[in-house]
């Protein structure tokens, strides 16, 4: 199997690698460049969220998205929504609202969570709960999660 | 089981030409790429080897949604469901396709899913290719000896099996336009508000004057590909259609409907269910086929 050099722009830092077409974004973004933030969940069946990142501002499953095909797109990950030590809004209001436990879903989350308040900027309980159907979380019950994204929301409308 | 994907080479074409000149030539060792949500999980459990997959994900002008109602619909092969449940041409016009494509749950699933990838896959429990059938719907596929358009009911044979040739591409969905005095309407049934369908069906009717121009019935997840449920057409076709027709025409669905015990249901389940979503989904049509014909009065 070939292996090609291609660019990828990971959290507006651009990396070349050489890698070969059976590589994921997840394995890229783990393996590769020790981006650990994205996590590895349920791998492959497209039903946890773990691997949740932004590609071009759309929430996509890394597990599921081979790297090669990314190329040149702008890839957000957890990693990359703080700025200048300035957790997001989404990210403090996990923190105050506890809305994190094991912590394992939770990249995922706050990251379809900023891609609904990019688009929606003041959503109702049930557009948010909406937006995050595709993340699983296995602690919390998912109340905090909602209130939290309510209550960033509420304090920043769009950031990030 | 995840395991690493085997070895493939990955070929992007620039148009749709040459990726069907090399699906011809790598015959039953290619595989077509575009949201890759079934393909790259059915790679990583290794059900599938292909040697070669050709992403047409680069091949520009294959992501849209062009018309509306009123001159027919026309959705390309790289347009994701997430476009179409954002698109309000669709939401007004086309309402149950709207409707069906909001009942799959995971935003990024439908971010990544292209709607013409959702009819290749031929998944008996597609929600797409039912609503897309009492549409009337047609599918655009290019390459070959030459270039077809065929109704979505003669597009599937059988579970993972569609009539698409090696070297051929769907490139389109083409949706006529609404008529103004039918309504359609779209029941699932699945085990929670997340999962794929054990039973669903979609009814399109005509009204004029009282009585039903026209039916149409498909059914999912009832059989190794949707059907057409054309007894239960027949039942209501024609005819002024009250209470006792429709649970008559409901059962007659239920005739008809072939479905299997899996995991996710039993056959007597299923059967059952067809009849209960058939009776919804005619009711709800009705009634908003004679709301087109009262907004239609009004004009």
């Amino acid at each position: 199997m070939k292996k090609e050099l291609a660019t990828f722009i990971v959290n507006g830092e651009q990396y070349e690698e050489a890698i070969t077409p059976n590589m994921t974004l997840l394995e890229l973004l783990r393996e590769r460049l020790g981006i650990t933030g994205t996590k590895q969940g349920c791998t492959g069946s497209g039903n946890c969220g773990a691997c949740t990142v932004l590609v071009d501002g759309n929430p996509v499953l890394s597990c599921l998205t081979l790297a090669a095909t990314v190329r040149g797109q702008n890839i957000t990950t957890i990693e990359g929504l703080a700025k200048d030590n300035v957790l997001d809004p989404v990210q403090k209001a996990f923190i105050d609202y506890g809305a994190i436990q094991c912590g394992f879903c939770t990249p995922g989350m706050v990251l379809s969570a900023r891609a609904l308040l990019n688009r929606n900027p003041n959503p109702t309980k049930a557009e948010i709960k909406e937006a995050l159907a595709g993340n699983l979380c296995r602690c919390t019950g998912y109340v905090k999660i909602v209130d939290a994204v309510l209550a960033a929301a509420k304090n920043s409308g769009k950031g990030g | 089981m995840h395991r690493k994907i085997r070895p493939f080479e990955l070929i992007e074409p620039a148009t749709v030409k040459e990726a069907a000149q090399l699906l011809a030539s790598h015959g039953d060792k290619a595989r077509v790429l575009a949201g890759g949500v079934d393909l790259v999980s059915r790679m990583m459990r290794w059900q599938i080897k292909p040697e070669y997959v050709i992403s047409i994900r680069r091949i520009p002008g294959l992501d849209y949604i062009e018309g509306d109602g009123k001159i027919g619909l026309k959705i390309g092969a790289m347009t994701t469901l997430r476009s179409v449940e954002l698109s309000q041409v669709i939401e007004r016009y086309y309402a149950i396709l709207y409707e069906a494509v909001r009942q799959i749950a995971s935003i990024q699933v439908k971010t990544m899913s292209t709607v013409v990838g959702n009819l290749c896959v031929s998944t008996p429990a597609s929600d797409i290719a039912p609503v897309l059938c009492v549409l009337e719907a047609k599918l655009k596929i290019e390459g070959g000896k030459e270039d077809k358009i065929v109704a979505i009911e003669d597009f599937f044979v059988d579970v993972g099996k569609t009539i698409v040739e090696p070297g051929q591409i769907v490139t389109e969905i083409q949706i006529p336009a609404v008529s103004l005095q039918t309504g359609a309407a779209f029941f699932k049934l699945k085990p929670v508000k997340a999962s794929i369908s054990k039973v669903n069906a979609a009814v399109m009717v005509g009204i004029k004057d009282d009585t039903c121009n026209k039916a149409k019935i498909a059914l999912g997840s009832v059989a190794p590909k949707m059907i057409r449920a054309m007894r239960a057409e027949e039942t209501i076709r024609g005819k002024m259609v009250d209470e006792a027709l429709i649970i008559r025409a409901a059962e007659v669905a239920a005739e008809e409907s072939k479905p299997i015990t899996d995991l996710r249901s039993t056959a007597e389940y299923r059967k059952e269910m067809v009849a209960i979503l058939v009776k919804r989904a005619i009711k709800a049509a009705l009634e908003r086929a004679s709301k087109s014909e009262q907004e239609r009065g009004k004009q």
